[in-house]
């Protein structure tokens, strides 16, 4: 399974995106398919970056995997403070634009972009597994 | 395409022109850009986006942010957005506050 460690900055973020594109491209994604996975790795990718390591450096750790020809599995581990993105609310996105909370909205497109989205706590590690079917052929 | 912004403001209306990718590593600078307006008497929020190509929620929060503290009674319009960013601007319901059109239209 391709795997690469990076240390968790926003100087990161491309190369780290681009490293999972390689894997959807595996695939045979199209490009807006590519182009909304591309998002939610960025928004799940943004979060570890911003959030998991508030007093140092640390690092992240993306593996992706093509399982059965037709999913791709992509898992990102850090060792930051424990943080399960998927408890986070629902944002209101009906509610008046006055009151919209900003909190949210990234798990959100995560999880209206993925099919699939699990999280574990493993040895000090922040394990979240994102999973997207190749469906087109 | 390099990315980049740029925001105007002429007699009540904030004009901004949004080039490339809008994402957490620019974001924050545009944010920056968009602070100056408070305070002006903004009516209409014009986002230029033909040519931006990926918007990721950092650049929805913007869009929101500006909403809020720079136009709360002023008419947002998005002008000529491609495909994805349509996508992302309605997954995320941004739309309910938002004008879409190709070209501006007043």
């Amino acid at each position: 399974m391709p795997k690469l460690t990076y240390t968790a900055t926003l100087e990161n973020l491309e190369p780290m995106l681009d490293f999972l594109e390689q894997g959807a491209k595996e695939l045979g994604f199209d490009a807006r398919e590519l182009n909304r996975i591309r998002l939610a790795s960025e928004e799940v990718l943004v979060n570890v970056i911003n959030y998991a390591y508030p007093d140092k450096n640390g690092s992240v750790e993306i593996i992706y995997d093509i399982q059965d020809g037709n999913r791709l599995v992509v898992e990102i581990i850090d060792s930051g403070v424990p943080f399960n993105p998927l408890l986070m609310p629902e944002p209101d996105i009906e509610s008046p634009v006055e009151n919209r909370k900003i909190g949210g909205l990234g798990i959100y497109l995560v999880r209206s972009i993925m099919d699939e989205l699990s999280y574990r706590r493993e040895a000090g590690r922040n394990i979240l597994t994102l999973i997207k079917y190749q469906t087109t052929g | 395409m390099e990315s980049k912004f740029s925001v105007t403001y002429q007699e009540g209306i904030a004009s901004c022109e949004l080039c490339g990718r809008l994402d957490a590593t620019n974001a924050p600078a545009f944010q920056e850009e968009l602070k100056k307006l408070i305070g002006q008497d903004v009516s209409r929020l014009v986002f230029y986006a033909k040519d931006l190509e990926y918007m990721s929620s950092a650049g929805l929060r913007t869009i929101i942010f500006a909403k809020q503290k720079i136009g709360a009674a002023s008419s947002v319009y998005l002008i000529g957005a491609q495909e994805a960013v349509q996508n992302v601007i309605k997954m995320s319901g941004l739309d309910t506050f938002m004008i879409l059109q190709d070209t501006y239209e007043e």
